[in-house]
């Protein structure tokens, strides 16, 4: 087991690695952030001497090995863009990425789960049916879209809610709503999936067999079980969520991680890009080393397979 | 609120004050002693002025002296700090630190007379020292130039300096006042006490309003500087929060979340006008479009025929463009150079004539019109493109949109990349000569190859001491340019903001060629004084 | 579909009268399917006008029956003045090539490169995966701008653009079906009657993932299409003045709040039907074909 993990362990290093190379070169060949710094025109001199601040003007290699050398000691550069240390500006907006992805977790398993249970007690039927369109909408509509429309109709029309920003859980509500709804579809798949597999175990079968009321038996017994999975999941997309709110986040002025990547990549803002991609595909790697590690401890063929 | 920097130095004051910080205590302190001596002025500043910024802010916009050559920055630095001279209502350099300025009659030295009484935030006196420091500290744009020119700064008294140049320049004053942050001014001993980073954090300045906290990628608080010279702002605070989606940001405005929307265009600009309560606010900076023929310089393109190039000219209905896009208020100018640049030759007004067009597209061989190939464009100016291309299929002319995201289309442009038709801008600051420099002459940046007679004429202009005759060559040059159909200039872009209702004055568009409110100790809100 | 005709096969996965059990089968869903395929088809002869060109004279026409609008434009004109309605029949067009062979370059991609991954393990194994766990660290969108910024946004490039995007999926889904194909009786036999690695691959492993790679690819067109609208919000899709679906909601998007409803409105009605049957679609094929998906 313990040669196992050190494998992993190993498998998940080496997949760093690469990111980290990838997302150096990537963000490099791409444009070059002097020239969205300065307007089209400035001297030559002044480009010339914001290469030399940035450290942009010594070759690839020397430069990657820079950013490798700090990241080993938990830096990760200073920001072109707000000139300041990216690790920062990171942690600045952590929280508001969690807060969001948790609330939109919620919202979304509220609507998940349910649909859910609905779709595989009543297969084939009207719920069956409702409930499936409703947690496919959000997949099949671009968030920028629900929100504009959230916005106009919660803000600008009832005046209820605030457009944008950030500070009251009132500004929380849609950009959670919009990112979970989002999010519901894939909850809602599994928890049915596996609300149906629970439900034709023999374990339920003896239960009906006891003549447990029919409420008990799905709601205390199967839904129980069926719920290990949609956490498991849930746990990943939490992480997921982090990293793919950017859209969401531009439409609601939301502060969060995935604007930052986005401003990062419209500057060309390389100590931001590098940061954000590689802290969050470390956290990526590290949830999906856990469950490779859960699953082989709960499965120990898993583990002499590969 | 999230910000954690916004409190952490501050272990006493809780509740209501929360936000005020111990460098604030120590001005409010400073300011009780100035008030003694300074005029029984109006009220003291009320209320709070929320503005939507399109952009992120970034802390080095804070700062003179990294002043990028972009004119982003200045949104901040007319609120924070002061220059010893910059553009006003109704000159574009008026006096401000500096009372007054003499130049030597050789040209090589300008004597400054500082303004008595001038303090900075956190009580000091504005002494020439940090003038002094100011300009030599300042790295930013053109930094590299005004250093080589600038031969040193002599200090008299703390009232009284003299700056030295090596040889005459004429444009010294236009660097130092405005194509530079050079002549801003930064409190010498704080910044050495605080360190550059330091400074960036908690900045301190001379301008109208204090800085009070800052979170990246989401607002910017300040707060009235009562001590200002000029006179103490009518607006308490000011916020700056960064909206980047358009539609979201007028509708903050709408819901009165926001005082002033910067950047609102295209449909939501009518929007803006239909709204009642709400006000549009355009101004006219120096950023102008065109469209550029890079194969104009091989034989073998159509675009070498100058014909062609012109029929392109001819293609474009500007006027109903302008009226679609920016609502009219855009300049329909003609050319490539800022009609409020130095030196600016205005062109004749441009012409849309699509019969003539296509005649001559016809007398250059295309009678039925031709594949002119790909249109490049920075995406977030699309828009453009989108109506220019309907215009020029009008004539034959079929070319292919092509935006590319704006990092990759500014790499492209300048390293030669694009063909066929690019469609470009520039909001650099300078003058006609920096801009033919770049776009024009040989060697420029963006320029794909020049013509000798263009070249002649700048490198004449480039040793031309007097100013006359400068003017000269660089109108003949302009004529040139527009002679030889280099470009098809589009227009000089209106920048339209949104103003709410409880907006009095706006300060939009009381700097000539500046886009943003300005300056601020002008603005007010209603029903307050 | 499902089957090989290759003699040593033993038993597929699932019997081929399976895809046939219409039990469920969503026949709303596959006719709207069908109806946007007949009219991306057949858009030439359908659009009244060029959905390339307009006319700023005629800017944001409303429907024709609504006030101010007119027959001559049913559904009305966008910003540049373009018959809406010829946009959306073009745009069915785009929408369905690019979801299609956005979906068919991942799926080609993925699948090949799970069952290289599955069949042959040992390093080419290591490699893939690692790409794989690589890829799957990068934000897709993060990733789908950057390419776009290297190649530029045209309607090849962002089929490629997505296709490379989501090749991963398919990549770990049918690299674990592989493995658990390999210990089956016939891909034994199939060794033992000494065929080669490649021929397994192609005509044992292939033919009895492609359930598999169907589902997904159904799943997965949704996905697509809405991050093809996603990235045209971001100024990175399919270029103007082509009508895409996910385009014209992002151009329209300002219109919105103008009350230019029918700019945004319709386009997303077209996105949100095309994505919703394909995904009922996708449901029942994986009840039916393959119900071990169950984690998609």
């Amino acid at each position: 087991m313990r040669q196992y993990i050190l494998r992993r362990v190993g498998y998940s290093l080496v997949s760093l690695f690469l990111l980290s190379l990838v997302i150096f070169l990537f963000v490099r060949v791409t444009g070059d952030p002097v020239s969205l710094l300065v307007e089209p025109g400035a001297s030559p001199e002044d480009i010339e001497n914001m290469r030399r601040q940035f450290g942009l003007d010594r070759p690839l290699w020397v430069q990657y090995w820079h950013f490798m050398a700090s990241l080993a000691t938990g830096d990760l550069g200073l920001s072109f863009y707000y000139r300041t240390p990216v690790l920062e500006l990171y942690f600045q907006r952590l929280p508001n990425s969690l807060l969001l992805a948790a609330v939109a977790m919620g919202l979304s398993l509220l609507i998940g789960i349910p649909s859910g249970i609905l779709a595989a007690v009543r297969v084939g039927g009207f719920w069956d049916s409702a409930g499936k369109i409703f947690a496919l909408l959000g997949l099949s509509l671009p968030s920028f879209w629900v929100g504009l429309v959230l916005i106009l109709f919660f803000s600008v029309y009832l005046g209820w809610l605030p457009s944008s920003g950030s500070g009251t859980t009132l500004h929380l509500l849609m950009p959670a709503f919009t990112l979970g709804w989002y999010f519901a579809a894939a909850h809602m798949r599994l928890t049915r999936s596996s609300m149906l597999e629970v439900l034709g175990s023999e374990y339920i079968k003896l239960a009906r067999l006891k003549g447990l009321p029919e409420a008990l038996v799905i709601g205390k017994h199967a839904f129980k079980n069926a719920l290990i999975p949609v956490i498991t999941l849930a746990g990943i997309n939490l992480v997921v969520m982090i990293n793919v709110a950017v859209v969401v986040e531009t439409v609601f002025a939301w502060p969060g991680i995935g604007r930052l990547l986005y401003e990062g990549i419209t500057f060309r803002d390389f100590p931001i890009v590098q940061g954000v991609v590689i802290i969050g595909g470390g956290m990526i790697v590290l949830v999906n080393l856990l469950v490779d590690i859960f699953y082989a401890l709960i499965d120990p063929r898993i583990r002499l397979e590969s | 609120m999230l910000s954690s920097q916004r409190d952490h130095d501050d272990p006493i004051v809780r509740g209501n004050a929360a936000r005020a910080t111990r460098r604030k205590l120590l001005s409010a302190a400073a300011l009780g002693v100035l008030a003694i001596g300074a005029k029984p002025a109006r009220a003291a500043p009320d209320g709070e002025l929320r503005i939507g910024a399109h952009v992120s802010l970034a802390p080095t916009w804070f700062d003179p002296a990294e002043t990028s050559g972009i004119i982003t920055p200045f949104m901040m630095l007319y609120a924070m700090h002061d220059a010893m001279m910059k553009a006003m209502p109704g000159n574009p350099m008026a006096p401000c630190l500096a009372e007054s300025w003499t130049m030597a009659p050789d040209g090589l030295s300008y004597a400054f007379t500082l303004r008595k009484g001038v303090r900075f935030h956190n009580g000091e006196v504005l002494t020439a020292e940090d003038v002094k420091f100011s300009l030599e500290r300042y790295r930013g744009a053109s930094s590299k130039a005004l250093k080589e020119r600038v031969a040193g700064v002599d200090i008299h008294d703390p009232h009284q300096l003299t700056i030295r140049l090596n040889q005459p320049w004429p444009d010294f004053l236009t660097f130092y006042a405005s194509a530079t942050g050079a002549g801003w001014i930064v409190p010498k001993k704080y910044v050495q006490q605080i360190g550059e980073d330091g400074f960036k954090k908690a900045p301190i300045g001379a301008g109208p309003y204090k800085f009070v906290s800052f979170t990246p990628g989401v607002e910017l608080v300040c707060e009235a500087f009562e001590g200002y010279w000029r006179k103490a702002p009518a607006i308490k605070r000011l916020v700056f929060k960064v909206v980047p989606d358009e539609a979201t940001r007028l509708a903050a405005l709408q819901r009165g979340e926001l005082d002033i929307a910067y950047s609102i265009r295209g449909e939501l600009a009518d929007e803006l006008v239909r709204t009642p309560g709400l006000t549009i606010k355009p101004a006219l900076g120096s950023a102008p479009f065109w469209l550029y023929f890079p194969e104009q310089w091989d034989p073998q393109s159509p675009w070498h025929d100058r014909r062609v190039r012109l029929a392109t000219n001819l293609a474009l209905d500007l006027k109903t463009i302008n009226q679609a896009l920016t609502l009219g208020y855009s300049r329909l100018t003609g050319s490539v150079f800022p009609e409020n640049f130095e030196f600016y030759w205005q062109p004749p007004a441009p012409v849309y004539d699509p019969a003539r067009a296509r005649k001559l597209l016809a007398e250059a061989g295309h009678v039925r019109g031709f594949d002119a190939g790909d249109y490049y464009c920075d995406t977030s100016y699309a828009n453009i493109g989108e109506v220019v291309l309907n215009n020029l299929r009008e004539v034959g002319i079929r070319v292919k949109l092509r935006p590319l995201e704006r990092a990759a289309f500014f790499k492209a442009y300048s390293e030669k990349k694009l063909k066929n038709i690019v469609q470009g801008a520039s909001g650099a600051f300078g003058n006609c000569a920096t801009r033919a420099e770049a776009f024009v002459a040989k060697g420029g940046t963006y320029a794909y190859g020049s013509y000798p007679d263009i070249d002649a004429l700048f490198a004449e202009q480039a040793v031309q001491m007097d100013r006359a005759k400068r003017e000269v060559i660089l109108h003949r040059l302009q004529q040139l340019v527009h002679d030889k159909t280099i470009f098809a200039p589009i227009w000089q872009l209106a920048f339209i903001s949104g103003v709410g209702p409880r907006v009095g004055q706006s300060g939009f568009g009381l700097i000539k060629g500046f886009v943003y409110t300005a300056p601020y100790e002008e603005l007010t809100l209603k029903g307050k004084a | 579909m499902t089957v090989t005709t290759h003699p040593v096969v033993a038993t597929a996965p699932t019997p081929p009268t399976a895809f046939w059990r219409l039990q469920g089968f969503p026949l709303i869903p596959a006719l709207i399917l069908l109806f946007i395929a007949f009219v991306a088809v057949f858009a030439d002869v359908l659009a009244p006008y060029d959905p390339q060109i307009g006319s700023l004279a005629r800017r944001f026409r409303p429907p024709a029956w609504q006030e101010g609008g007119s027959l001559a434009h049913l559904l009305g004109t966008d910003h540049v003045g373009r018959d809406v309605l010829s946009r959306l029949i073009f745009g069915a067009r785009v929408s369905m090539i690019v979801g299609i062979t956005a979906v068919l370059v991942a799926g080609g991609i993925g699948t090949l490169l799970g069952i290289v991954s599955g069949y042959l393990g040992g390093w080419a194994d290591q490699v893939i995966m690692r790409l794989t766990d690589t890829w799957l660290a990068l934000p897709a969108l993060t990733f789908a701008i950057f390419l776009a910024a290297i190649v530029g946004p045209s309607e090849l490039n962002i089929i490629l653009i997505l296709g490379l995007v989501y090749w991963t999926r398919y990549a770990r889904v049918i690299r674990g079906e592989v493995l658990s194909l390999k210990q089956r009786e016939f891909v034994r036999l199939a060794i033992v009657a000494g065929c080669s690695k490649r021929v397994i691959m192609w005509r044992h492993i292939l033919p009895n993932v492609i359930n598999s790679a169907v589902v997904l690819a159904t799943l997965m067109l949704g996905v697509v299409i809405v991050t093809e609208a996603s990235l045209s919000f971001l100024g990175v899709g399919v270029p103007p003045p082509k009508p895409a679906w996910g385009l014209m909601m992002a151009d329209g998007k300002k219109g919105l709040m103008v009350g230019y409803w029918w700019l945004t409105v319709l386009p997303g009605i077209c996105i949100m039907l095309m994505v919703l049957s394909a995904n009922l679609l996708g449901d029942w094929l994986r009840v039916k074909l393959d119900p071990q998906l169950r984690q998609l």
